[in-house]
């Protein structure tokens, strides 16, 4: 058993197994923090959604919590001026690259994005930036399920359910910058790809890319 | 143990010293053979050195050598002729080259109106140093490149090489250590870490196996010295790569070199072999109990693969993609063992320090960043090449005295430094020391040290853009601010410099996001990207103004805001170049025998403006575009 | 993905086979085995990519999602002239976007494509290090200095000459076959 230590979050005094990621500490003690990428199995995290930053005493600038081990004594405010900032800024640059149209979405009021924005009190709309959404088709080429490269926040959560959970191997990330997205072989539709169908991937999407039909 | 290292070096040298001595009984012609050399035509002056040697019977070398930095007056010669100095001759076309031959080597005559160099002290023709670039530069790493046969390891173990490994596997790894931490030297790869408190942290661990990686990958789009000193003395870097394993108790090394370096790479794989014939690699290293090897990795291309974790992650068969620090490359690196990642310039000092001591080192430089800076000079400069000046020279004295000045009477406008991580200083910065800790305040950024020098005819909204553009292209896409941000910025840049953005409110825009991806971003490079537009802003705020407010580039160059125009009273009638010239057939000739130019037709090539003769140079550009109406509607008359 | 031609499948599987038999299936091994790859085939088949992952025992969309991660890694068939225009600081500034311009006129085809009868292909490069002759291009392994639209004019001659003589003398070979 790892050695408990304690921290405060948001002046709450909490103990916590030494080293567990602040983001987990945090959301186990239900004090929320966003985030989108983070999944406790992969190590080191992603930390590529930009969305967990917290104020931890000692650090000059926001850190993102899902990459940072917990240590005795460490004093962490979730919110502060420059972390609504980074945050702010994050979620719209999300929102400018996904196809906003809640009322026709398949993950209305289940979305993660919708969550950040109730409790951040954020706009589900673009108020600086223009839109980015890029012209690819929805493939709803599986029986059960459809995937929709317009609404993907690139969280990566579905691909680690295909590689290491259900260990197939349909999906993965391609390209590079912007063009970066969730693809399969080839570009193929999931039906022409080794997809199995287990609908792993679609229950860990925190958005409306991928969802089941009906 | 211990002596039985330098007394084995010493057999090793006295053979390459004979070898190189007897070498030099006969007429040596070195030809810069580097890939500048080379693309300026070196292959064919060699071959016209050979043949006309040959033609003549003589008993003189011909051998390919690396670049000497100058490379303005490529292809380069340097001939030694028994009996005489040593002369370095620029500009060499076939020509000169059989010319050479017979004046020089068959006859005496040195051809001093040829010559550009003397490379030793004479009473009759000026060396470097009698230069206003000799007396500010000064040679540590790049002492001997260009002057070395790089494809053959006893020209450098003849010039001391190797002494250094020799002496170092006498002492203890912790010994070396604290020379290069005393040495304080810093990382040239950008950032300037230091690299002996990098080297401890590695050395530190308990895990016995680590690597040390030598970072050749240098994205920079404007530099190109990384490239040029593994062309043209790959031992000094392999030297260096060896001491340092040995201090951080390393068992292999690596190098990582973009694939697009070919000649970098085959030098650095023939090296390496005869580093390991001569007993400098492999087992028991000149008969110490020291192993170690070295391999070759050819990097696939990504600027991004240059950032430490996704080098290692590229190595590993994957995407380049960086991850979080902790843990830091030297607790889990390559193959998760720790790991130490370089750059070929910051080896290349290390053979430096341990055979002069760190004392040496220090008394060149600033006490904060000691030793040198190696610089890609280019742009809009006279002398472009690859120049080497004590840390702390000012930037003023580096692009005047060094690079001698703006070419074709132009005025100076700023300086790139740093590359796509660094910015663009004016003026009134020039004065700034080029040390790591100045160059961050003024906002730029040592960087790779690229150094590309812009004057009144480049735009720096456009260079801005340019910049963004390519880290925007380059971004792996993984992390938010970096991927979306850049492309938004890009965005906004790409409408102000195509005269489509006339609210100045998205200046505040583009700031707020240049500061948001710099908090924000995972890695360097996302972290660095806004720096040539946050610098831009402070510095040239007026050009921003003035494209956004009057839709006019005063630099004449964002392609959207200018248009060409022949002027009546300048343009000869008689003279067709222009017509002939242009791409589109957008060149007419009036009823009255003016030139004209049709700009539906035209595509903005620039093509008659650079045909248009001297004695005219009737054709100019207009910015904003509107101003063709009004100069139309005057010469209509 | 590109169609294949007819005999190409064999090809491919037989030099994929060798190169893989000379490095082993280790997952490091696999940008080296790609660069070989590439290099033997001119661009990297889909079918190779899929030999390659089945061999390394890793999902081919890994594969997949490296090659087009990779600058280096071309999907498709380059053209039989390479012409790659240096888009380095030194040679953007003094008019490498000029000199890509003016490609892209003659060829009618944008950066990153290949003519349709895959004679050429148009690329862009960072600094190939030779910034003292900006703008560079690079035709094929050649570096050529100072390209200006005219002498982008000189180089498609010379490209067009070159490509009237081959094919006069695939004429004439081909006649005298036929005699
Ligand atoms: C996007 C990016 C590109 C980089 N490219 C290079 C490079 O081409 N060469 C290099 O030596 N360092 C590069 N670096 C810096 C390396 O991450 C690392 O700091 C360096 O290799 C360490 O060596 P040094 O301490 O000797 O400078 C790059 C960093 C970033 C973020
Ligand atoms: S900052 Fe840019 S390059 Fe670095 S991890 Fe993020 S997306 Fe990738
Ligand atoms: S959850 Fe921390 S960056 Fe995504």
């Amino acid at each position: 058993m790892s050695k408990k230590i304690t921290l405060t979050i948001d002046g709450r005094e909490i103990t916590a197994p030494e080293g567990e990621k602040l983001l987990w500490v945090a959301l186990d003690n239900d004090i929320y923090i966003p985030n989108l990428c983070a999944v406790k199995e992969i190590d080191p995290p992603q930390a590529s959604c930009r969305l967990c930053f917290v104020e931890v005493e000692g650090y000059r600038e926001p850190v993102t919590a899902c990459n940072l081990a917990v240590t005795e004594g460490m004093v962490v405010k979730t919110r502060s001026p420059a972390v609504d900032r980074l945050v702010k800024t994050a979620f719209e640059l999300l929102l400018s690259d996904h196809r906003l149209k809640c009322s026709e979405c398949p993950k209305n009021r289940s979305c993660e994005l919708q969550k950040i924005a109730k409790e951040r009190r954020l706009k589900l709309r673009l108020t600086r930036f223009r839109p980015l959404v890029k012209d690819l088709p929805i493939d709803d080429s599986p029986d059960t399920f459809a995937f929709d490269p317009t609404r993907c926040v690139l969280c990566g959560r579905c691909v680690w359910e295909d590689h290491e959970v259900a260990g197939v191997g349909a999906i993965g990330f391609s390209r590079r910058g912007i063009d970066r997205r969730v693809t399969t072989f080839g570009d193929t539709s999931l039906a022409d790809s080794p997809c199995i169908e287990c609908g792993f991937c679609v229950e860990v999407c925190p958005v409306g890319a991928l969802s089941f039909k009906e | 143990m211990g002596q039985a290292s330098t007394e084995l070096y010493e057999k090793i040298k006295a053979a390459a010293t004979e070898k190189i001595t007897a070498l030099k009984q006969k007429p040596v012609v070195l030809v810069g053979m580097a890939t500048c050399g080379k693309a300026a035509g070196a292959e064919k002056v060699r071959e016209a050195f050979k043949k006309e040697i040959e033609s003549h019977g003589l008993e003189a070398q011909v051998i390919d050598v690396g670049c000497m930095g100058h490379c303005y007056a490529e292809p380069l010669a340097i001939i030694a002729k028994p009996g005489h100095t040593p002369l370095c001759y620029g500009y060499v076309d076939e020509e000169l080259a059989k010319r050479l031959v017979i004046d020089f080597l068959v006859n005496d005559d040195p051809c001093y109106e040829f010559a550009m160099v003397a490379l030793e002290t004479n009473d009759v023709f000026p060396t470097f140093s009698d230069f206003p670039r000799g007396v500010y530069e000064q040679k540590m790493i790049l002492e001997h490149c260009g002057f070395i046969d790089p494809e053959d390891i006893d020209h450098y173990i003849d010039k001391d090489g190797y002494a250094a490994l020799a002496k170092i596997l006498t002492l203890e790894p912790e010994e070396v250590l604290e020379e290069v931490k005393s040495a304080n030297l810093r990382g040239r790869g950008g950032a300037g870490f230091p690299a002996g408190t990098k080297w401890e942290a590695c050395r530190k661990q308990k895990e016995p196996v680590k690597y040390v990686i030598c970072n050749g990958d240098e994205g920079d789009p404007g530099a190109f010295m990384d490239r040029s000193i593994l062309e043209s003395n790959p031992h000094q870097v392999i030297e260096g790569l060896i001491i340092s394993a040995y201090a951080i108790g390393a068992t292999e090394g690596y190098f990582y070199i973009r694939a697009e370096y070919p000649q970098a790479i085959r030098t650095i794989r023939t090296a390496l072999e005869q580093a390991r014939e001569k007993g400098f690699l492999g087992k028991s290293i000149l008969g110490s109990d020291f192993d170690f090897e070295i391999k070759v990795f050819q990097g696939s291309g990504a600027f991004v693969c240059g950032e430490g974790s996704a080098l290692v992650s590229s190595m590993e068969g994957k995407m380049g993609i960086p991850r979080p620090r902790p843990p830091r490359l030297t607790t889990s690196g390559f193959r998760g063992k720790p790991t130490v990642v370089n750059n070929v310039k910051t080896f290349c000092y290390v053979p430096l320090i341990m055979k002069n001591g760190a004392d040496w080192f220090k008394s060149t430089g600033t006490p904060g960043s000691p030793g040198t800076a190696v610089f890609t000079l280019v742009g809009k400069i006279t002398n472009s090449g690859l120049v080497e000046v004590p840390m702390g020279t000012t930037l003023r004295q580096l692009i005047y005295d060094v690079g001698e000045g703006i070419p074709d009477e132009k005025e100076f406008k700023a300086v790139q430094i740093g590359g796509p991580s660094g910015g663009c200083l004016p003026e009134s910065a020039l004065d700034v020391p080029i040390d790591f800790d100045s160059l961050e305040e003024a906002g730029a950024m040592m960087g790779s040290g690229g150094l590309v020098v812009l004057n009144e005819d480049d735009c720096m909204v456009g260079i801005a853009r340019y910049f963004l553009e390519f880290v925007q292209k380059e971004s792996c896409g993984k992390c938010t601010f970096c991927r979306l941000g850049t492309k938004h910025m890009l965005e906004i840049l790409n409408d102000i410099t195509q005269g489509k953005e006339k609210d100045l409110a998205s200046l505040d825009l583009l700031r707020e996001l240049a500061e948001d991806i710099k908090a924000g971003s995972l890695c360097n490079l996302g972290k660095t990207a806004p720096n040539p537009v946050l610098t831009t802003l402070r510095y040239f705020w007026d050009e921003y103004i003035v494209h956004i407010t009057e839709g006019r580039c005063p630099a004449l160059m964002c392609k959207d805001l200018i248009v060409y125009y022949i002027a009546p009273e300048l343009c000869s009638k008689l003279c067709n170049v222009c017509v002939g010239s242009c791409p589109t057939e957008a060149i007419y000739t009036r009823e009255d025998g003016l030139k004209a130019i049709d700009q539906e037709k035209c595509v903005k090539c620039d093509n008659c403006l650079k045909t248009c003769p001297p004695q005219y140079n009737a054709v100019i550009k207009l910015s904003p575009p509107e101003m063709l109406k009004e100069k139309e509607g005057g010469s209509a008359k | 993905m590109q169609q294949l031609l007819e005999g190409e499948k064999e090809l491919i599987i037989e030099k994929v086979g060798e190169i893989l038999g000379k490095h082993g299936s280790d997952r490091e091994n696999l940008i080296p085995i790609l660069q070989e790859v590439q290099d033997s085939l001119g661009y990297l088949p889909g079918l190779s990519m899929e030999i390659i992952a089945e061999a390394m025992d890793i999902p081919s969309v890994d594969v997949f999602g490296l090659t087009t991660f990779y600058n280096q890694f071309r999907l498709n068939p380059p053209g039989k002239h390479q012409i790659k225009i240096c888009m380095g600081t030194a040679c953007y500034m003094v008019g490498g976007r000029i000199a890509l311009e003016s490609f892209e006129r003659h060829l009618k085809i944008g950066e990153g494509e290949t003519t349709s009868d895959r004679k050429y292909s148009l690329e862009t490069v960072a600094c190939v290090g030779c910034c003292a002759i900006a703008p560079v291009v690079v035709v094929n392994e050649d570096i050529e200095g100072k390209v200006t639209p005219t002498r982008v004019d000189g180089l498609m001659l010379a490209f067009e000459a070159d490509e009237q003589e081959e094919e006069q003398k695939e004429a004439e070979e081909n006649e005298e076959k036929g005699d």
